[in-house]
């Protein structure tokens, strides 16, 4: 099955263009014989574990700053993540965390396992291994709930995603400003939750489906009362391996306050990077509101809360518009021209009817009520029948087939990370 | 054996996805519009399948033929029993679906062929997906329905969106007026074999600059499915005879009707060029067409339907079914609609 798993793999990967495999088959090829060389006898270990790391750090940066050079190449589909996947496993192996892997197919399906190379999450290869090894069979059981787990993926990227992904292209192309820059905003952090995690609950899903289970990488955002639990809940995959790749070996928390600062400010910078070069500024924000992050909490739960969405949501103005100055004016533009009024006297002309903010507002509130109380409901569902699981599929399947955004005119295909 | 827990557990997965099939019908069928009042154009292809099939005469075509002819006209004048299979913008290869898929109800004896569509090739700007759902969408299923949207799909459409009406047509969720309900499992007729009446006058005021084309060339494309339906029409034993209606706009060049006579008379096919018998019909565009001279209102289409019945009885060995049961009662329910 992990043959099959494999050559599937390779079939849709080359379908995005052959010339990707020149750089993901060297990421592949270039770790799996170093690899071999890590083990404690050799004495230039360390050296040839730095230069395959800054050899394949050097493509990925390369590749991120394609966008500002007149270099006229497409990012190869999911470097972002499979170069992550194969530094956290040669530090592994040069740890002695375990040993390398000693079957090419299994490694190239650990990099290459399609699902997660459009938007991750960033798998590691003990887990995944264990999961590719295991001897698993797809059951009804894990068809149904990966079968439910896919529809709840589609019905937050197509309903919800798709409906703040109108009104914000709308603000954006119209170049408004002030109250509407802060409705983009809001709606944006909706937006990115929606499409990433849906995008991530197809991959789970479909991994399911197959017996495989891959690591979440989300665990209700929104609720975070700082930016420091924000990033403990948010691209999970990716704040775990920053931690554990940079942050710990930077010296982590076990040093001065200043250094652990330093620590902080340069592994926001290398996430922001890693989203791309435009997003620095946003990371080393992002890592000043880690440093601070207690200083304005308060004793009020949901004010915490309501905080940390306004200030997220303000960063994510680096995400909406293009450069630097033109989020920071955006920011600037919501205290110097609040025109809230007449945001809600427009409200109608930003591409939504009324009935789709109806169904957009009832939509992210049952989303926030899931997340807000998903373990309960995990718990209380765990046991519920075949049949039960089969009418909630229906269900689903209904309801985004007619409340989503997709037909002519709209790419149900494109999620906003796998832009990163 | 089984036991009876899971047989019962069997019926209930039965029963979960027969009421999943059920609702996701209806909801095809509700999204789906209906064509019954508004964009009524969209509801015509689909009254022909409830009619009795015994026509003599099929008119195939665009606008040009279900805004112009008009069979119970036909019917009063010569005892003609014909019917107008027309629809929006029917391209040329739309034609020859329609024309193939009425073949498989009834053969008549003469095809009438409006021939403004060869102007307009698969390239076309007025190949669009709106036109294409007015004809299309309210077809019976069968092989020409499938085969004729594999032909008329402009780049964003796709064959499973017709399969399934609720892939295109989700968005009208808010949209949906008592109309939808109403003409869930019924269609409104709103044609008289499949004439659209118009009693509208708006007289024939500035028409655009006639202008000079850069080709005046009919696509080998279209010449293609030109020859298909006379083939398909020799095969059948049937007389096809094409016109051009007599609109005033767009402008029928003389190259395109040189084309076409020399066309028909390779073929050994009539062709009337009904815009140089303006004045035998006895048009007046200041009072016969709803639009300015594009198409022609009932008081027009009266006049070009007893003109054309004359030819077609002189030239075309029809029978006259006069004093036909079915077809009084129509005319009786024609001329008291028209009236009122």
């Amino acid at each position: 099955m992990n043959f099959l798993l494999l050559v599937l793999s390779i079939i849709i990967y080359a379908s995005y263009g052959l010339s990707n495999f020149i750089y993901i088959g060297f990421s592949l090829l270039s770790t799996f014989i170093v690899a071999r060389y890590l083990n404690k006898e050799n004495k230039n270990r360390k050296l040839v574990l730095a230069g395959t790391i800054v050899l394949n750090t050097a493509i990925l940066v390369f590749v991120k700053f394609l966008p500002y050079t007149n270099i006229n190449i497409l990012a190869p589909l999911g470097i972002s993540y499979y170069t992550l996947q194969v530094i956290s496993y040669l530090v592994d192996v040069y740890k002695g965390k375990y040993e390398y892997e000693k079957n090419l197919l299994n490694y190239a399906l650990f990099i290459m396992y399609i699902p997660h190379l459009f938007i991750g999450p960033i798998s590691r290869y003990e887990d995944m291994k264990k999961e590719l090894l295991a001897k698993r069979k797809i059951t009804l059981d894990n068809i149904l709930n990966g079968g439910i787990r896919i529809l709840w993926g589609l019905s937050k990227k197509l309903i919800i995603a798709g409906r703040t992904g109108i009104v914000i292209e709308t603000i954006t192309s119209n170049n408004s400003s002030g109250g509407y820059a802060l409705l983009a905003m809001f709606l944006y952090s909706i937006e990115l939750y929606s499409d990433f995690s849906g995008g991530i609950d197809i991959v789970l899903g479909i991994s399911r489906m197959l017996g495989i289970n891959l690591v979440e990488n989300f665990d209700a955002p929104y609720y975070s009362q700082n930016i420091k639990e924000f990033w403990r809940r948010w691209h999970i995959s990716l704040s775990s391996w920053l931690r554990d790749y940079i942050y710990i070996p930077l010296g982590g928390s076990r040093c001065s306050k200043l250094r652990k600062s330093i620590n902080v400010i340069i592994t926001f910078a290398v996430s922001g990077l890693w989203h791309g070069a435009n997003y620095i500024v946003w990371g080393i924000i992002h890592g000043i509101f880690v440093i601070f992050g207690d200083s304005y909490k308060t004793k009020f739960k949901w004010l915490n809360r309501l905080v940390n969405f306004v200030i997220v949501s303000f960063l994510w103005s680096f995400f909406i518009w293009n450069g630097t100055t033109e989020a920071l004016k955006m920011m600037l533009s919501v205290f110097t021209n609040f025109n809230i009024q007449e945001v809600t006297q427009n409200i109608l002309n930003l591409g939504l009817t009324g009935a789709d903010w109806i169904v957009l507002a009832v939509s992210t509130l049952i989303l926030f009520i899931y997340d807000g109380n998903k373990i309960k409901i995990m718990e209380k569902t765990k046991n519920i029948s075949k049949n039960t699981k089969l009418a909630l599929i229906c269900t689903f399947a209904l309801i985004v087939l007619t409340f989503g955004i997709y037909g002519i005119g709209f790419n149900v295909n494109e999620f906003i990370y796998s832009r990163f | 054996m089984w036991k009876v827990s899971s047989i019962k557990n069997i019926l209930k997965t039965i029963l979960i996805l027969i009421i999943f099939i059920i609702i996701f019908i209806l909801l095809n069928m509700l999204l789906k519009p209906k064509y019954a009042t508004t964009l009524v154009e969209g509801s015509m292809i689909a009254e022909y399948y409830d009619e009795p099939k015994d026509h003599e005469v099929i008119f195939i075509g665009d606008c040009e033929v279900y805004a112009n002819f008009s069979p119970m006209v036909m019917y009063e004048e010569e005892g003609i029993k014909a019917y107008v299979r027309g629809s929006s913008q029917q391209l040329i290869w739309q034609s020859y679906y329609i024309l193939k898929e009425t073949l498989t109800y009834e053969i008549p004896k003469v095809v009438v062929l409006n021939v403004n569509s060869m102007r307009y090739d698969k390239e076309s700007s007025q190949v669009s997906e709106a036109y294409n759902r007015l004809t299309i969408d309210n077809m019976k299923w069968s092989k020409e329905k499938i085969e004729i949207i594999k032909e008329s799909m402009t780049e964003d459409e796709t064959l499973i969106s017709y399969i399934f009406p609720i892939l295109r047509y989700h968005s009208r969720y808010d949209e949906l007026t008592s109309e939808d309900f109403e003409y869930l499992f019924k269609d409104k007729k709103n044609t008289y074999n499949g004439f659209l009446v118009n009693k509208n006058v708006k007289p024939l005021g500035n028409l655009p600059i006639k202008r000079n084309l850069a080709n005046y060339e009919f696509s080998e494309e279209c010449y293609g499915y030109l020859d298909k339906i006379t083939n398909l029409c020799k095969e059948n034993n049937i007389k096809l005879v094409l016109i051009k209606a007599p609109s005033l706009y767009p402008y029928w060049y003389d190259e395109y009707d040189e084309q076409m006579e020399e066309y028909a008379k390779q073929k050994g096919i009539d062709y009337y060029n009904l815009v140089e018998e303006i004045e035998n019909i006895g048009l007046d565009y200041s009072q016969d067409t709803y639009d300015g001279g594009l198409h022609l209102n009932l008081q027009g289409a009266t006049k070009l339907s007893e003109y054309f019945a004359k030819i077609l009885v002189e030239n075309y060995n029809l029978t006259n079914f006069h004093g036909d049961a079915v077809y009084d009662e129509k005319l009786e329910n024609y001329k008291k609609d028209i009236q009122d």
